[in-house]
């Protein structure tokens, strides 16, 4: 008989991701709607801290497997405990952030149970027929799929920012159980020979989901450090136009273009770019654009989802500090 | 070596994506393209090739107007193709496809299975893991920088936040990341030559298998399109009134912070 | 009056031996003609020889009458001036022979009297070019001009012979009384010092000496004349007899359906015509092309004269080398098959494409073609760019990697931005204007290229000319989503496989729906519908709105209002100009409306292009200063109003120019349409 709705809980250096406390809250209110139990899974090497954590976000169970070979993540480790771990409890459904980790493991894991799954989504409801439903973007978010199944357990992996995390009740208690990790050796065939993180939080600008990206009406390179400021409270890259890179104010690694990269953010914030189609070209398919310009004529402004007219130097300071009460919350 | 590489026929990024009468995505007039992130993946196979001799195999699944994009592989210098057709897979999951995959590609020696990490029609990112786990095989995805020796696999793939690199030997699935590599533009010599590149098309019972067999575990209940998309929306109101209003628009309404 | 005439060989013995030199003279010659022959015959067949009453005309123009030559004026008139003395002095040459050698008595009376004169007054002006000449060339030292030992030797040459001449006649006028010494005034002025200084005796052997070591030299001029620069004086009168006639600019094309082609574009020198290594030998090395070209003189690499030059410089190599190959298969054992010497082998020498000419040469070129409309003798410069970029983009797959971009965007998308097709009506079709499919009976399509339908600044001259065309009447209608880029920016930049797929798809669908008579704003639309896509079929007549809409205002059916008090400079676009010979419409215009007009330096036939053509309107520009800015500087100086353009190109351009030059405020580019839009 199955049971429980699993989250796979994704922790870095003994730091939970956001997105596993986003979905252990909407995972919590799906468990108090359909009356399931919500179980957190958390993999890893002296994870025993986290318990806590886990259950202070809404889990009624949390899983503790720790083992030396799981203190970083790899394909084969991970998948071997939980395809052994998943076929002992049988649960309804098996979620994760759509993270580096997700994107990696569920497909793997998916198939060694034989089962669907649907990635990246961004909408989860309980539903009367098949338990769970979910809805995903498709075509870059032209157009949405929704999907259920009859195999269990279910498994889908969950964007990011899709749900909110409540605020942690420190007084809740869960259930704490420790299980072996089981690893079939030929899981292990796959060697990590090197973790790099990098210092500097701002992704490449290629694959970047925001960007934040400056253009004529920066007037000079010092300038940046204050797109550079908004980019890293966000989490952002950062871009430049052509005028910008000709002018010398950025290198032409950052020029976003024609004659540059050509990017497909979630969100693309131009700042003092007049949107001529040479630099529509190159980030014309960004989900969301948000001009700041202090020309009310300039046609980034008809392309924008979001436009705000004035003088950008007075604009960005203020989003800056908006964008920090945001992440701060 | 045997280099295998797995893409995908998608609709073009540019491509307006409007519902037929029965709710289902028209393909009516679309621009099809190979997956972008497939190009590195026959790249990479290309250049793995002239380096380590051996021959490339590119494999795919879908109608007879997947040979377009396969023949602009086999210009850009894969050797043969195989495509899976057949009208029974029109709605299968990923579960299904990597499995007629995997029958496909069993047929085939290789050393070496290369894919994008994602398709940009499906987002789903799953088909190239997926096949790694039937054929007991391991996967690295997302991969940054791959070096290849006649035995093993020196991968960079990127996580969030940075790389990693692994190693490990021969057979190996990978699945490619923008950056991997530039991919080239084909020659005409090599359209030409393309067209005389052997394409061998397969069905389900050709590959041994019954529709029953591989029915999907994933069902699409419906499609839906988003509001249409107004341009040219400006926030009235002074800077720090405008920029209040856009951080919570973002948040609240765009969603993407 | 006793009849004017000289004794021709006075005071000379040995004539003899002037037969002996001029048959030593002229097998040399022979052998230098040879020797050029042999190396153009390198190159691939090619058939110039039609149009042969054209040809005539052409030389009578540009090479008697010096039609180009004398557009530079100070060079000009220079060479007008040895050229004249050369006439006249080869005219009495000729006379001198038929009286001397054919026993005709010519040379007495007035055509005596005219030789006098002729000789004298041209050969002195010769003579002060010739010193001219070396005065800008050795002094002044113009950047255009380099030097060679060859370009000394030819000057010296040349005022020796001719100095020695008037010596010789001044000696002559000294040693014998000649009544018709004023006739022959040089030599009389020259009498006077020489009688002064030398006795008779002397004076009959200095002339004795200076006759043999003139006739020397000019036997030297003859067996010299094809070795040297001199040769041009043949070679540039036939370049122009065979120079390309017709609309200019259109690179042959490629038959992709034929299996049997193995090579698309050209990497090697035998690959050219022969017309193409003639070229190199015309070449005067005048520099008139590099002095004209943007990309020079904005400080690239890229150098017409020197592809040229240095392509002449290949030629020479590749014919030693074949040469070598010729000897060393001549002493091989009999029944050995010298392996076709005459097919293009293997080229084991310097690549032509890299060693001779650096491939970013070949990117640089915006093919304005305003080195072909200077040089004097219709060199043919660009379509070599353009094959060799065949070549590197057909063949190796090796060119700028925002070139790819533009391409994908155009085999995806219809257009080098890759914007959706299915929105290029949009725009048009929200100003109401409606789709052949919608109105089959449209007199005139109307082709807004992909700039007027997706690039929001040239959205702005299709609104302004959708409203004087409906203001004038025009019935007319686009072919919406179904048309696609005309393929311009992917040929000039060697991708012809590319064009060949747009371009037969336009055809197609121009044909299905009858088409034909179509208005266009973009220069580079116009001329590839008009004059290059008749190679694949394409007939139609082609208009470009500039033409279209004076037209409407001289027969009233546009009627235009004049307001006074602004200037304007207008810019030629190069494809309007240059290609296609439309430079006064444009300005009718502007004048029809009120308009002060100036012009910039760089004007009609050596307008100034404005960077984008040849398809670098794709590509990034790194190297020296932005060909745009140059160009904007120029519109800058003339202190107008505004700057006028009919190409979207050029307004894109010229715009980002005034914005890199913060002058927005002062001086404002706009389209004729714009303009004219303002004043129904």
């Amino acid at each position: 008989m199955a049971k429980g709705i699993y989250i796979i809980v994704e922790q870095r250096d003994l730091k939970i991701r956001k997105v596993s406390l986003e979905l252990l809250s909407q995972g919590r209110k799906i468990a108090d709607e359909t009356g399931e139990t919500l179980v957190a899974v958390v993999l890893g090497h002296g994870i025993e801290g986290l318990a806590q954590t886990v259950a202070a976000s809404g889990a009624d169970k949390v899983i503790l497997i720790d083992d030396e070979k799981l203190a970083e993540y790899t394909t084969g480790a991970y998948t071997s405990v939980l395809n052994k771990l998943i076929r002992k409890e049988e649960p309804e459904a098996v979620l994760m952030g759509n993270t580096a980790v997700g994107k990696d493991l569920a497909p793997r894991l998916a198939q060694r149970l034989g089962v669907g799954l649907a990635s990246d989504c961004t909408g989860m409801e309980s539903e009367e027929k098949n338990f769970l439903s979910f809805k995903r973007p498709i075509y870059a978010g032209k157009a949405f799929a929704y999907l259920t199944s009859n195999v269990r357990p279910i498994m889908a992996t969950i964007r990011p920012n899709t749900f909110k995390a409540d605020a942690p009740d420190a007084s809740r208690q869960a259930e704490i159980v420790t299980e072996i990790a089981e690893i079939d050796t030929t899981d292990l065939s796959a060697i990590l020979k090197e973790v790099a993180i990098s210092a500097s939080k701002r992704p490449d600008l290629t694959e970047a989901n925001i960007i934040v990206s400056g253009g004529r009406g920066m007037k000079g390179p010092e300038n940046y450090g204050m797109l550079e400021e908004l980019a890293d409270v966000i989490g952002a890259a950062v871009g430049a136009s052509r005028a910008a890179v000709d002018s010398g104010w950025k290198e032409h690694k950052f020029q976003v273009g024609q004659t540059g990269k050509t990017v497909a953010p979630t969100l693309y914030i131009a700042c003092g770019i007049s949107g001529a189609i040479q630099h529509l070209a190159g980030m014309g398919s960004s989900k969301f654009i948000v001009a700041i310009n202090k020309d009310p004529e300039a046609n980034i402004f008809n392309v924008a989802d979001y436009g705000i007219v004035g003088d950008l130097f007075e604009v960005v300071p203020l989003l800056t500090q908006e964008f920090k009460k945001l992440v701060n919350e | 070596m045997n280099i295998i590489v797995y893409i995908k026929q998608t609709f073009d990024t540019e491509a307006k994506i409007v519902m037929d009468g029965s709710g289902k995505i028209n393909a009516n007039g679309v621009n099809l393209i190979i997956n972008p992130y497939d190009e590195y993946a026959i790249e990479e196979g290309i250049r793995l090739k002239e380096k380590l001799g051996g021959e490339v195999t590119v494999v795919s699944m879908g109608g007879s107007h997947v040979q377009t994009a396969i023949r602009t592989a086999l210009a850009m210098g894969v050797d043969k193709a195989v495509l899976v057709s057949d009208p029974a897979l029109e709605n299968s999951d990923e579960w299904t496809n990597a499995e007629v995959l995997a029958k496909a590609v069993s047929q085939i020696p290789y050393d070496i299975i290369l894919a994008g990490r994602i398709a940009i029609d499906d987002g789903a990112s799953q088909i190239a893991v997926r096949l790694a786990e039937i054929l007991d095989v391991p996967s690295i995805s997302s991969v940054l920088k791959l070096d290849i020796t006649e035995t093993q696999a020196t991968a960079t793939r990127e996580i969030d936040g940075g790389t990693e690199v692994i190693e490990v030997s021969l057979p190996v699935v990978i699945t490619a990341q923008k950056g991997l590599n530039d991919p080239r533009y084909p020659s005409v010599a090599g359209i030409m030559k393309a067209k005389k590149k052997p394409l061998k098309t397969m069905t389900l019972s050709d590959l041994g298998l019954s529709v029953e067999d591989i029915s999907p575990k994933m069902n699409v209940d419906k499609f839906s399109l988003p509001t249409a998309r107004q341009g040219g929306r400006k926030i009235p109101g002074e800077a720090v009134q405008a920029t209040q209003e856009l951080a919570r628009l973002l948040r609240e309404e765009a969603k993407v912070l | 009056m006793a009849t004017a005439t000289r004794e021709v060989y006075w005071n000379i013995e040995g004539e003899p031996w002037l037969y002996l030199l001029l048959i030593i003279a002229l097998v040399i010659f022979s052998y230098g003609v040879y020797k050029r022959v042999i190396l153009w015959k390198l190159g691939q067949p090619e058939n110039r020889w039609k149009d042969v009453g054209q040809g005539v005309k052409d030389v009578i123009v540009y090479g008697l009458f010096h039609k180009r030559i004398l557009k530079d004026p100070y060079p000009g008139l220079m060479h007008l001036g040895l050229f004249v003395g050369f006439v006249f002095l080869a005219f009495a040459t000729a006379m001198i022979t038929l009286q001397a050698d054919f026993a005709m008595r010519i040379f007495h009376g007035w055509l005596y009297l005219f030789i006098k004169l002729t000789s004298n007054l041209f050969g002195l002006i010769a003579l002060l070019a010739i010193m001219a000449f070396a005065y800008r060339r050795y002094i002044q030292r113009p950047d255009r001009l380099d030097n060679t030992p060859d370009d000394a030797i030819t000057l010296a040459l040349l005022f020796t012979i001719l100095v020695t001449g008037f010596v010789i006649q001044g000696v002559r006028i000294a040693a014998v009384p000649d009544p018709w010494a004023a006739w022959a005034f040089v030599g009389q002025w020259m009498a006077i010092p020489l009688k002064a200084i030398f006795n008779q005796a002397q004076l009959l052997s200095l002339h004795r000496f200076l006759w043999w070591f003139h006739l020397v030299l000019a036997m030297t001029f003859i067996a010299y004349f094809s070795h040297s620069k001199l040769f041009h004086i043949l070679l540039g009168l036939a370049n122009q007899f065979l120079r390309k006639r017709g609309p200019i600019g259109i690179p042959d094309p490629i038959d992709f359906e034929d299996e049997s082609l193995e090579t698309f574009g050209k990497s090697q020198l035998r690959e050219f015509s022969w017309k193409a290594l003639f070229n190199t030998d015309a070449c005067i090395r005048c520099g008139r092309c590099q002095d004209n070209c943007p990309a020079y003189l904005s400080g690239k690499h890229l150098n017409p004269k020197k592809i040229i030059q240095d392509m002449k410089v290949l030629m020479e190599e590749t014919g030693a080398e074949v040469a070598e190959t010729k000897k060393a298969s001549v002493t091989q054992v009999a029944g050995q098959e010298a392996a076709a010497a005459s097919e293009p082998e293997e080229w084991a020498g310097r690549a032509l494409i890299g060693e001779v000419i650096p491939e970013q040469d070949l990117w640089a070129c915006t093919t304005c073609r305003s080195c072909e409309q200077q040089c004097p003798i219709f060199v043919e410069h660009v379509d070599k760019t353009i094959d060799m970029r065949r070549n590197l983009v057909l063949m190796e797959t090796r060119f700028p990697a925002e070139a790819q971009l533009a391409f994908r965007n155009m085999e995806n998308n219809g257009n080098p931005w890759g914007i959706g097709w299915s929105t290029r009506a949009d725009f048009l079709t929200s100003l109401g204007v409606k789709t052949f499919e919608e109105d089959p009976e449209a007199e005139y399509l109307y082709w807004p290229g992909c700039a007027g339908a997706f690039d929001a600044r040239n959205q702005k001259v299709s609104a302004a000319l959708v409203k004087l065309l409906q203001a004038a009447g025009v019935h007319f209608a686009i072919l919406g989503n179904e048309e696609k880029c005309c393929g311009d920016s992917a040929r000039k930049l060697g991708n012809e496989y590319l064009f060949f797929s747009l371009a037969t798809e336009n055809i197609e669908v121009m044909k299905g729906h009858g088409v034909k008579k179509i208005i266009t704003q973009c220069p580079h639309c116009f001329n590839m519908l008009k004059n290059e896509y008749p190679q694949l079929g394409g007939d139609f007549e082609v208009i470009h709105h500039t033409v279209f809409l004076l037209d409407l205002v001289k027969s009233g059916k546009l009627k235009l209002s004049k307001s006074a008090g602004k200037s304007i400079t207008y810019h030629d676009s190069c494809y309007l100009g240059r290609y296609n010979g439309i430079y006064e419409q444009p300005r009718e215009l502007l004048k029809a409306v009120g308009l002060e007009i100036k012009e910039m330096a760089h004007t009609g036939e050596k307008s100034f292009c404005c960077g984008a053509g040849g398809g670098r309107m794709w590509l990034e520009e790194n190297e020296g200063q932005r060909i745009n800015e140059m160009r904007t500087d120029e519109a800058i100086a003339v202190k107008t109003d505004y700057v006028g353009t009919a190409c979207p190109f050029c307004l894109t351009m010229i715009g980002d120019g005034i914005a890199a030059r913060e002058v927005g405020e002062q001086l404002k580019a706009l389209d004729i349409a714009e303009i004219l839009e303002k004043s129904i």
